[in-house]
């Protein structure tokens, strides 16, 4: 092998910041950012997951009438927006992707971290502008705000077209700044199959970030303008058509589900290996398939506009294209679950939680293929069925995913446990509550209990009822998750560099980790899932190789 | 990054170099998708239209357009000139020829607000879907040219107080790149609004 | 009328001139092989193409007054 290049774009250490608005506020460290995406989206999940709770007291009954038809519709849409743009993505992009994905490429920070501290200071108003449209009248449509209603009612409107662009702006200037620094900042020896599965999660997911929500953002400002101006892009009496907004909104909001959902791939893909202390099966099917994923994902969006009146001419190639999106997924559960087989498996809080991820993203992801037929989904669009379908792949998936990735990497994050036996009971009641909450909803949608509906007909009302008891149990259930983060700030296990006996580079370094990063950057000679072979790594400290070798937990 | 850029050796230049160039390709494949949505837009309302242009509405004047076509495609020339004036250290041809290409854009902007002031009226932008693509399409097409010619500015400014050099100017390169972006939009829209 | 004549031979001589000038550039430009390199030669090749398109109209091939 040639010599390696040691000296790497960011390899000098500059000094560290001074000050606490410089470390704390507005700090351009990564780790730091990381956090304070964190925190936001938790103040938002909370939010939005209050309304969501708002909503399940007035469908405890028929006809309730704690909230009326335009609140509950204001409800429903800012609950949905909130949750897709202020918590999902941010946690996943901006919360795991910063913290992780420059530690375990064995970078400093990222390429523009000017850019990224830019980005999170996009997200904080446009959270305000979202939540602050209430005062105005929030929007009514759901966060797909469909015109004519998202044209002529809620002044609101115009607000969440501003807060929604504001975090457009955010994800795309994020998108490339970590596609940069995933291609042009790797360790030296690291190539791109010696790159960890969340790495090539991130790369793809920013590579998604930065197409597609260009696209949203003139959705958007067409639709403000619309609202301001008064011009016929989506007015059908003008000449204009709403289904020109559906298509433009689709195009990016069919990627942005796997933004939302190839983070948590990357965190189960993470989490497996080191919990099985095996080699993760399939490596190259899994990093290969989430391009695929990515590429295809363009391909599909019209599934979402079966009953809008489209030629069927136009509707069977996207039918097709998107059972064909399944395939790749289907690819790493298969690969997944050959990693699992045969091992022996530590049942800690973060496997316990994949466990749930798998079980449920792969629910929620055949009733996708079901949807995806044009017939099924003429039934069932509009329905509960695709309200319980969205949940099992965001909240099963991407949620699980992103509980998963807290259980496992606050010790690198704050060196200290999370109590392992709350941890678990977190799991099993949210897991349980869950599915109580959301299985249901497959049959009131095959029933016919439409989404979005204030009161309904009192054929579904045990149904409901239940739905509702398992939805606050589900809600109580993140408290322990929050007492638990609050009391191992004090009470926690000091944790060392590798408490999970993990191979990745982010695990090679003092938790929490310095400023720098690393006082020397590593220089990498084969993979990291090696389980059983010597520590792929140049001048490593020996205690991490001890670290890696024996875990404590 | 300006005067930063003069103290790193050249190693970690180059790299610097590279690494923002890359982001900076990025940023314009976005921009890019950011016109496309807009394209698409205009090309299904035209689609959907019974006839084109809406009843009302006369096309605009081609042939002024083709005019004003050829005075941002010239300053694209002259960009290059200037650009070549940089890497060849001949200090009087890079500011005569980035003069020539901001006047040429500024001229380009005037172009197109006289075409909007009195030869199709803004207040049709409202009326019909024609209105809507054309002034949306168009109009997002000269903020982006006026803020390029914004963006040159700076670079001359930047020039004259000796940030950039024979070898180090990456501020420039990306001036450059931005200034035949907003070219080559135009290209794809001038076809689409006065060809096609 | 007057005024589209001129427009015309305005816009014909400036498209041929400054596609000249574009192919001139995009030649002395063709052996870099720099990543922006490559993007001023595709940039240079569809300026290119943007004179074609006003030369076909300032013709009167396409487009209408």
């Amino acid at each position: 092998m040639a010599t390696i290049e040691l000296a790497h774009p960011a390899s000098h250490i500059h000094p560290a910041p001074e000050g606490f608005v410089r470390k704390y506020i507005f700090s351009l460290d990564h780790k730091v950012i990381a956090v304070q995406y964190f925190i936001t989206s938790g103040l938002f999940f909370v939010l939005a997951g209050l309304l969501a709770e708002l909503i399940r007291v007035q469908l405890m009954q028929p006809n309730n009438t704690v909230l009326d038809p335009a609140t509950f519709n204001e409800a429903f849409s800012v609950h949905g927006s909130a949750m897709v743009w202020l918590v999902v993505i941010p946690i996943l992009t901006g919360g795991f992707g910063n913290l992780i994905m420059p530690l375990q490429i064995g970078a400093r920070d990222v390429a523009f971290p000017w850019l990224n501290m830019l980005s999170f200071w996009l997200f904080p108003p446009a959270g305000i502008l979202l939540f602050g449209s209430f005062l105005l009248g929030a929007p009514q449509a759901g966060w797909t705000e469909y015109p004519p209603i998202s044209v002529l009612a809620s002044p609101g409107t115009s607000m969440w077209c501003a807060a929604i662009f504001l975090i457009g702006v955010s994800s795309t200037i994020t998108g490339l700044n970590f596609l940069v620094t995933i291609i042009k900042m790797r360790a030296p020896g690291m190539t791109w199959t010696r790159m960890p599965l969340f790495v090539w999660a991130s790369a793809v997911t920013a590579f998604l970030n930065f197409i597609a929500t260009a696209n949203l953002s003139i959705s958007l400002a067409v639709l403000f303008i619309q609202r301001t101006f008064h011009v016929p892009f989506y007015d059908e009496t003008r000449g204009g058509s709403p289904v020109l907004w559906q298509h433009m909104f689709w195009f990016y909001s069919h990627p942005a589900v796997y933004i939302m959902i190839l983070p948590a791939f990357g965190i189960v893909s993470e989490i497996i290996p080191t919990m099985v202390r095996r080699p993760i099966f399939g490596y190259k099917a899994i990093a290969y398939s989430s391009v695929a994923i990515a590429l295809v994902s363009f391909m599909v969006w019209a599934h979402h506009m079966f009953t809008s009146g489209l030629a069927q001419w136009i509707q069977l190639p996207f039918m097709i294209m998107t059972m064909i999106v399944a395939i790749p997924t289907g690819v790493k559960v298969f690969s997944w679950v050959a990693s699992l087989w045969g091992g022996r498996i530590r049942f800690t809080s973060p496997l316990l939680f994949v466990l749930g991820f798998l079980s449920t993203f792969t629910f929620g992801g055949i009733t996708g293929v079901m949807l995806a037929s044009v017939p099924a989904d003429v039934h069932e669009h509009g329905t509960y069925f695709i309200v319980a379908h969205l949940h099992y792949v965001l909240f099963g998936g991407s949620m699980f995913g992103v509980f998963a990735g807290l259980y496992y990497w606050w010790p690198k994050m704050t060196g200290r446990m999370l109590d392992e036996r709350l941890g678990k009971i977190h799991f099993w009641l949210m897991f349980v509550a869950f599915n109580c909450t959301f299985l249901p909803m497959h049959w009131l949608g095959l029933l016919g209990m439409p989404r979005r509906v204030a009161t309904y007909d009192p054929i579904y009302w045990h149904t409901n009822l239940f739905v509702s008891i398992s939805a606050f149990v589900l809600g109580a259930s993140m408290l322990l998750f929050a007492y638990n983060a609050i009391h191992s700030a004090r009470y926690g296990k000091r944790a060392g560099p590798n408490p999970w006996g993990a191979r990745t580079l982010e695990w090679m370094i003092p938790s929490p980790p310095p400023y720098y990063n690393f006082k020397e950057l590593p220089v990498v000679l084969s993979g990291p899932y090696d389980y059983g072979k010597p520590l792929p790594y140049r001048d490593v400290d020996p205690d991490m190789i001890e670290a890696a070798a024996m875990p404590a937990y | 990054m300006a005067s930063h850029a003069l103290t790193l050796d050249d190693r970690a230049y180059a790299e610097q170099r590279d690494i923002r160039l890359l982001g900076f390709l990025f940023f314009l494949i976005s921009d890019s998708i950011f016109f496309g949505s807009l394209i698409f837009a205009y090309l299904y309302l035209r689609n959907a239209a019974p006839v084109w242009p809406p009843p009302g509405i006369e096309r605009p004047d081609v042939y002024l357009a083709a005019v004003n076509s050829i005075v941002l495609f010239g300053s694209g020339v002259t960009m290059h000139v200037a650009m070549e004036g940089m890497r060849r250290d001949r200090r009087g041809q890079f500011v005569g020829f980035i003069v020539a290409t901001i006047v040429l854009g500024t001229l380009f902007v005037s172009g197109q607000i006289y075409e909007y002031w009195h030869i199709l009226p803004v207040t049709k932008w409202a009326a019909t879907t024609f209105g809507a693509s054309f002034y949306t399409l168009t109009g997002m097409h000269g903020f982006h040219v006026s803020v390029g010619v914004i963006f040159l500015i700076t670079v001359l400014i930047q020039t004259l107080r000796g940030t950039y050099t024979k070898d180090r100017h990456f501020g420039l390169t990306a001036a450059t790149l931005y200034w035949h972006f907003v070219d080559i939009i135009w290209v794809a829209l001038f076809f689409l609004f006065y060809v096609y | 009328m007057d005024a589209h004549i001129i427009e015309r031979i305005i816009a014909l001589i400036g498209a041929i001139v400054v596609a000249l000038f574009a192919l001139k550039a995009l030649r002395e430009e063709w052996p870099k092989k720099n990543l922006d390199d490559h993007v001023t030669k595709i940039m240079m090749g569809l300026l290119t193409i943007g004179c074609l398109i006003v030369i076909i109209v300032a013709i009167g091939f396409a487009g209408r007054a």
